[in-house]
């Protein structure tokens, strides 16, 4: 067998250790009732902001609570102990990386998708 | 009918010079694959690109001109551009949109494409053939036409009122609509993270070192055409060491950017859109080193054809993860779909499919690898090298495709194969680390050792000697860098400092003792040594950073401890070895800065001015409050200063503190709730002051009110109220402790009633400030490897040219 083969074969195997560890490492969205039942373990959610539910940012304990509505409409307050995160009020979607707590979901990491110009553009046109 | 105020001719020009850039590519290419040596068709097709090229400048000419002149008719100019701001930021402003960033693509391949057309002598057709179809396509991106009813492009030169979601609407039948709407007179303005000077060179750079991955892609198509499978890689060796060199500096611009003025602390975070550009810089690296085997010993052809083929498919690739709204989930600066996504993927499979075809037609005729290499060979090693950096290159687009992968067999996709959405690993950085730490050891090593290596067959006898030395120093190196900050607990950490530190020392040795130093040679030596400091600095910076602002306050054991800090105004907080006070607040324009002075300890013990850092707040309209970090630069580390909080940040009541107002009109005897406090109006005092003919000169009314605690605390207050002539002058009443503020501000005649206004208590009196502070060690080391990295390269590829 020539060396490039050889090569080659580790190469493959490398690449198939690649996905099998991409695919294992990568998480799935899930909602708040289904992080419930694991409490402890993180998970990564995605919803959007209650607007009717409160948003608090205790800047003397850098503690952000407000409410958040996953993909199938259940609402859970969630603690963020972090800074409140600029236009945080005008989010469209948060993603959220945390884990269930009984008294509601612990963010460690949020990702906000604000409204950018080219949104209002896209859903102007979607309406149509 | 005819508007008032609208220069529509800049639209009319601009539009007429993108259908000519269109056509004219078009020509160029047909005109150049039909020449076949015709010397006249050459010509033809010469002049075809030339009119391009000279279309594709004008066109960006007259979108400047646009952006500049604030034509605010414009929805490129309203949307990227205002009144106020600064000049200098106009080229953000250009390549802010999607339209005015495939400009900035098309404006360098033009550019490209002129030199070749004067440099590349027996290439000139089909590179300038290929070139032209690259740009014809990626014109039709800014064509903005509807064919057979589905719109192609998005043009920069659209007007407000021609959009399609303002269609019909009533104020675009107004001629003078441009002068009654108010939002006409100034455009939205800047992004203000953009508003940054690395924002004006940062892009042209990253896009001039993408638009010239293009040029070796353009040689390995040519010589595939020509079937000249050898020939190409002279000329094409000095382009893709250029590109290595111009895309490797705008990645790093870009880190340089995100460390100077983002928030997350640091240079690099695996954001999906700077993996989107460096994979195809690691892949171009691998083809540039094969193509370096394939000049020197040949053999190598099939892997190098495919190196190139997979670089400039990374990076059209990279142009659809950024650009069609795919990672909107995972990245925070990507581009949002703006429904170009089907040219986007005729561009991405037209050139997944032209290069695979032309290479499968001369695949028999493509000269094949002996597999005579010898195991002790420099072209071996830079062959596995090569792979290695293609894997590293695999597992992060990899990675970084999850939302693609999700879009194609998640459970909303084409062939919904798994029933849960997929999501990015859940610690990210974590993930990438784990596998390119080890990638990068290994790379680190080859490169060490790779160079005194000789092609074909290396005498080891000779070779032990500086690969040995070189390994000792590096090994003193790396225990002198790693004991103070502990890197030597962590293995993987120890060995990449390691294997940094090998490919320094030994790529130096290897130029003075077998280059003699000559600065002609000292191309790849000094490309290897900045990509070896670059790995130290790196690591260092990053492994080793310490975050001085910590908080006590823990959530549970398992949170992390916080790493914000709150000072009050004028307070002096510990962090680390600092003292820092928060001494004050200063407005320049729309910018606010927080003045923090770092103190040190004398030797005495008490604390003395060190510095000062003024992180600072932007104040934007459309984007709220931005902030941007600051950062004290010494030799041996950085001190990163950001402001994550400021009480001032959502101030909701006036200077004082006193905000929602409430009014009253209140007889005598009445009560109201105010902060919960009874006020009631016991009575009102009149006392008029006479001039001299006993009319009223001054006449002042003073209301008598009650505030009631539930305590049982009870506040007399006397708001009063003069006229005198035609002036009202009012004398409001705070009281603290009830945290309300009165005014009497008028008498109501008709109902004989008082109109009073309350405020309250608001906001907190105490400024202060939360704030992330974090130690970089040794960050000067990346930026330096940074500059001899592209230094070198471009050495390098000065090197291939003069060679010829």
């Amino acid at each position: 067998m020539k060396k490039t083969h050889i090569i080659a074969l580790v190469l493959i195997f490398t690449a198939i250790g690649v996905v099998i560890s991409t695919l294992s490492d990568s998480g799935t969205y899930i909602d708040f009732r289904s992080a419930q039942i694991n409490m402890g373990k993180t998970y990564t959610v995605i919803g959007e902001l209650d607007k009717g539910g409160e948003i608090k940012y205790d800047a003397r304990n850098n503690l952000l609570t407000f409410y958040a509505i996953d993909k199938i409409g259940e609402v859970s307050k969630v603690y963020y102990r972090d800074v409140k995160p600029t236009d945080f009020e005008r989010s469209e979607d948060i993603t959220m990386k945390g884990f269930a707590t009984d008294s509601g979901f612990v963010a460690t990491e949020i990702l906000l998708k604000c409204p950018s110009k080219y949104n209002e553009q896209n859903n102007l046109a979607d309406n149509e | 009918m005819e508007y008032i105020g609208e220069a529509t001719w800049i639209g009319e020009l601009g539009r007429t010079l993108v259908v000519l850039a269109f056509v004219s590519a078009l020509f160029s290419a047909f005109v150049m694959f039909a020449s076949r040596g015709d010397v006249k068709l050459l010509r033809w097709g010469k002049a075809g690109f030339l009119v391009h090229a000279i279309s594709i400048f004008s066109i960006v000419g007259l979108l400047f001109f646009m952006l500049l002149g604030h034509y605010f008719e414009y929805d490129y100019a309203w949307k990227h551009t205002s009144l106020d701001l600064e000049k200098r930021f106009v080229f953000s402003a250009f390549w802010e949109g999607q339209e005015g960033s495939f400009l900035l693509w098309m404006f360098w391949h033009s550019v490209l494409g002129l030199v070749l057309m004067f440099t590349a002598k027996k290439w000139v057709a089909p590179l300038i053939g290929f070139l032209s179809i690259v740009q014809g396509i990626l014109v039709t991106m800014i064509l903005g036409i509807y064919v057979w009813g589905t719109k192609v492009g998005i043009s920069p030169f659209v007007l407000i009122r021609e959009l399609p979601e303002n269609a019909g609407l009533p104020w675009t039948k107004l001629p003078d609509y441009l002068q009654q709407i108010e939002a006409f007179a100034d455009g939205t303005g800047l992004n203000p993270l953009l508003q940054n000077y690395w924002m004006t060179i940062h892009p042209p750079t990253l896009f001039l070192g993408f638009a010239s991955v293009v040029v070796p892609f353009l040689f390995a198509m040519s010589g595939l055409l020509k079937n000249d499978h050898k020939g190409w890689i002279k000329p094409a060796l000095p382009w893709t060491y250029f590109s290595i060199s111009i895309l490797g500096t705008g990645i790093l611009m870009g880190g340089a950017w995100a460390y100077e003025a983002l928030s997350f602390g640091g240079f690099w975070a695996w954001d999906p859109v700077e993996n989107a550009s460096l994979v195809p810089w690691l892949v171009l690296v691998g083809a540039g080193h094969l193509m370096l085997i394939e000049r020197n010993r040949g053999g190598s052809a099939h892997a190098t054809y495919l190196f190139v083929f997979l670089s400039f498919f990374f990076i059209l690739y990279s142009t659809f993860l950024t650009r069609s709204g795919v990672l909107g989930d995972t990245s925070v600066h990507s581009f949002v779909d703006l429904g170009l996504n089907g040219q986007l993927l005729i561009l991405l499979f037209t050139f997944i499919l032209l290069p695979m075809v032309f290479y499968f037609y001369r695949f028999s005729s493509i000269p094949k690898g002996d597999g005579s290499e010898d195991f002790w060979s420099r072209e071996f090693w830079m062959f596995v090298g090569s792979l290695l950096l293609f894997v590293s290159g695999f597992q992060i687009i990899f990675s970084t495709s999850i939302p693609v992968i999700d879009k194609i067999i998640g459970p909303m996709g084409l062939i919904p194969i798994l029933s849960k959405q997929m999501a990015s690993p859940v610690d990210e950085i974590a993930h990438y680390n784990g596998w390119q730490i080890p990638f990068a050891i290994a790379i680190g090593f080859l490169m060490a050792v790779g160079q005194f290596l000789s092609y074909r067959k290396t005498k080891l006898k000779w070779t032990w000697v500086p690969l040995a030395r070189s390994l000792a120093l590096a090994m003193l190196l790396t225990l002198l860098f790693a004991l103070p900050y502990d890197l030597h607990k962590n293995p993987l950490y120890f060995m990449l400092l390691l294997s940094g530190w090998y490919v320094v020392v030994a790529n130096i040795d290897y130029w003075i003792s077998v280059m003699k130093a000559k600065i002609r040679f000292s191309g790849s030596s000094m490309a290897h040594v900045g990509f070896g400091l670059l790995l130290v600095g790196a690591l260092i910076s990053n492994g080793a950073k310490k975050f001085i602002s910590k908080s006590p306050v823990h959530l549970s054991e398992s949170f992390p401890s916080n790493e914000n800090l709150l000072i009050e105004l004028g307070d002096t907080v510990k962090m680390a070895d600092f003292g820092v006070t928060f001494t004050g607040v200063e407005q320049i324009a729309h910018r606010r800065y927080y003045n923090m002075d770092y103190l040190k300890r004398n030797e005495a013990g008490e604390y003395e001015y060190d510095f000062s850092l003024r992180p600072h707040l932007q104040l934007n309209d459309q984007m709220g409050l931005v902030p941007e970090p600051s950062t004290k630069h010494y030799f041996h580390k950085d001190i990163f200063t950001h402001l994550t909080y400021a009480s001032d940040m959502d101030k909701r009541g006036d200077e004082d503190g006193y905000g929602e107002e409430m009014e009253f009109l209140m007889a005598k005897g009445d009560t109201f709730i105010v902060n919960r406090h009874f006020l009631i109006l016991d009575s009102v005092n009149a006392e008029p002051v006479f001039d001299e003919n006993q009319n009223v000169k001054r006449l002042t009314i003073e209301a008598v009110l009650r505030l009631l605690a539930t305590n049982g605390e009870v506040y007399f207050v006397r708001p009063s109220y003069t006229i005198e002539g035609e002036t009202d002058t009012h004398h409001e009443v705070i009281v603290k402790e009830a945290g309300v503020k009165i005014r009497f501000e008028d008498v109501n005649i008709e109902k004989n009633k008082l109109f009073l206004i309350t405020k309250q208590k608001v906001d907190d009196d105490d400024e202060f400030v939360v704030l992330k502070a974090i130690i970089f060690p040794w960050i000067n080391i990346l930026w330096v490897g940074c500059i001899l990295m592209g230094l070198g390269a471009m050495v390098a590829a000065y090197q291939r040219v003069r060679r010829g």
